[in-house]
């Protein structure tokens, strides 16, 4: 281990062609264990097409993905969410008219049995999903209200919220402040932080090289395709990230797998 | 007073809430205009029209919830009291009958959800043309002439026997369906996701929600309800013309409508419902005995249904825009 902190997650020389277009040509892509990785780059650089695959959304053309040590495959986004990786998405996957509780547990309600019954148990579930909110910092008026009528930065809280309470070990956020206002934002970054406090790994894309440089430890800078570089956040400066994207100079960094 | 206004708000974010105040205000107004509207008669007649039509308007509610619409319920209606029928004059024991009717309208409920999730064509296309093929097929078979029987049987009686005087058993059947409906919806894990299925496919499939089973489920419910309201009117009747249940899917879609669900799905009651199907049935009976000519149901109605539509948008929309 070059860094004395293992990796989580590492993807070695993942390709994926979509007709004609090649997304992703051999691109190698780590995250360590409690660490927040920055996954810049400019539109169409192939970040989306990365974490896709990731999380089973799509299957590599060639390449191996490893978690926690161990070879993975995954055929679906399930697969992926099963061992403990959970994607907060752009559209945060909340229903607006559900209320705060009924959205936190989709698809994962708690039921118990009431004779042959297995009935919802909301008055559990309202207590769990305040008190997860609360741990990240979020504090909801009620757990009734409808999701619609929280603020952006209240919708991507209860998104992060109900990815760390369901035990994810990877957190990815896509473009977590793209529609927030400044305080927001900064409030979704503390959330980061929490979370990582907390012993998760996190994946932080964004087109906004301030909002991530002030919260991931190294990033991963990704052009037509290619991996351009990989810095410690001490190796770089947030105008340097920039520059980079800008030129698109290629740059080579080091990662942090062991031998494989 | 703060206690007052918090109640209130709570109140009125309820889906069912628009259509309690018009309920509220029309029975009143029925009952001050109309002579004997306030009878044990007038109102039991009431009960069983609205049974009927309330038990296809809860199947459709559910179904609306989760996204999707289901304009052959009328045919569905009248194919299930057809099979119900035929088979009874053939002297086919009512309960091989019954399964018959319901199975008959399970399998229409099947093509409608399979071909909604499959091709991607709109469920409003889909069972218009579902409403045509089986409306068109029960008058080939029955060559236009109705289907009467004279016979009786318990199981006519279970289905919509008269008890109490003027009061039917489709009321009890009406409540049951209401209330379990209403219990799997609100209750259970089926019922979140019925409401994610309709508010936020593309959520709900990120999440892992079945969407398309759910639908098609939904489509099923849909049409076993349409046809055991079919088995229930020909229960009523002891007969049916192949004409039978024609227009019923808008006045079903307008109760549920009346009731609160929103046509865009994910929201909705059921209790909003029983309350959309008692109103269109008092509406019926208390403009009659109002002295209006029984034209002017289809009128009222249909202000009735916009002025709802109109208030539940605003009471969505009052928290759903900030």
């Amino acid at each position: 281990m070059s860094q004395g902190k293992e990796c989580l997650v590492e993807m070695i020389g993942i390709s994926k062609k979509f007709g004609t277009v090649q997304a992703l040509k051999d691109v190698d892509f780590d995250v360590r264990r409690q660490e927040v990785m920055g996954l810049v780059g400019d539109n169409g650089a192939g970040k989306s097409t990365l974490i896709k695959i990731l999380t089973g959304v799509y299957q590599p053309d060639s390449g191996k993905i490893y978690f926690e040590g161990r070879e993975v495959h995954f055929n679906s986004p399930k697969d992926a969410r099963d061992l403990g990786i959970e994607t907060v998405y752009q559209d945060l996957a909340l229903i607006p008219l559900m209320s705060i509780t009924r959205n936190f547990f989709l698809g994962r309600e708690l039921v118990q049995k009431v004779g042959p019954l297995r009935v919802m148990n909301h008055r559990k579930m309202d207590e769990i999903a305040i008190q997860a909110l609360r741990a990240i910092g979020v504090h909801v008026r009620s757990p009734d209200e409808p999701v619609a009528i929280l603020s952006g930065g209240e919708r991507q809280s209860v998104a992060i919220g109900r990815a760390v309470h369901f035990g994810a070990k990877l957190l990815i956020l896509d473009e977590p402040t793209a529609s927030l206002s400044i305080k927001e934002s900064q409030k979704v970054l503390d959330y980061v932080l929490e979370a990582k406090e907390r012993g998760l790994s996190i994946i932080f894309i964004t087109h906004n090289i301030y909002h991530v440089y002030s919260v991931a430890d190294r990033f991963t800078i990704l052009e037509h395709g290619r991996k351009l570089a990989e810095f410690a956040k001490s190796d770089v400066s947030a105008e340097e990230i920039i520059e980079i994207i800008r030129s698109g100079r290629r740059v080579v960094g080091e990662d942090c797998g062991g031998e494989r | 007073m703060s206690f007052l206004k918090a109640f209130t708000k709570k109140l009125s974010s309820r889906p069912e809430f628009g259509v309690f105040v018009a309920f509220a205000i029309l029975f009143v107004g029925f009952s001050l205009t109309a002579t004997n509207f306030l009878t044990f008669e007038s109102i039991a007649g009431i009960v069983t029209v609205a049974a009927e039509l309330g038990i296809v308007t809860a199947g459709i509610t559910f179904l609306m919830i989760a996204g999707e619409f289901d304009l052959s319920v009328g045919s569905v209606l009248g194919v299930s009291g057809m099979i119900f029928a035929i088979t009874a004059t053939a002297g086919l024991p009512h309960i091989v009958g019954l399964l018959l009717a319901l199975g008959a309208a399970a399998v229409i409920g099947l093509i409608n959800g399979v071909m909604v999730v499959h091709t991607e064509v709109p469920s409003f296309i889909i069972t218009l043309g579902s409403q045509m093929l089986w409306r068109g097929v029960i008058l080939a078979v029955t060559r236009g002439f109705p289907v009467r029987y004279w016979g009786d049987s318990a199981l006519l009686f279970a289905l919509n026997g008269r008890f109490a005087g003027q009061l039917r058993v489709s009321a009890f059947w009406f409540l049951t369906v209401v209330f379990l409906l209403a219990f799997v919806l609100t209750r259970t894990r089926y019922g979140n996701w019925v409401f994610a299925t309709g508010g936020g496919p593309q959520a709900a499939k990120t999440l892992g929600i079945p969407i398309n089973r759910v639908k098609i489920v939904n489509f099923i419910l849909s049409a076993i309800l349409a046809g055991l309201a079919g088995c229930i009117q020909f229960a009523r009747f002891r007969s049916i013309d192949p004409t039978r249940g024609q227009g019923l899917e808008l006045e079903a879609i307008a109760a549920a409508v009346i009731g609160g669900t929103l046509m865009t799905g994910g929201y909705g009651s059921l209790i909003g419902a029983l309350l959309g199907a008692l109103l269109v049935g008092m509406v019926r009976s208390g403009l009659i005995m109002a002295g209006a000519p029984s034209y002017w149901y289809q009128a009222f109605i249909g202000i009735v249904l916009i002025v709802a539509s109109v208030v539940n948008i605003r009471l969505t929309r009052r928290w759903t825009s900030r």
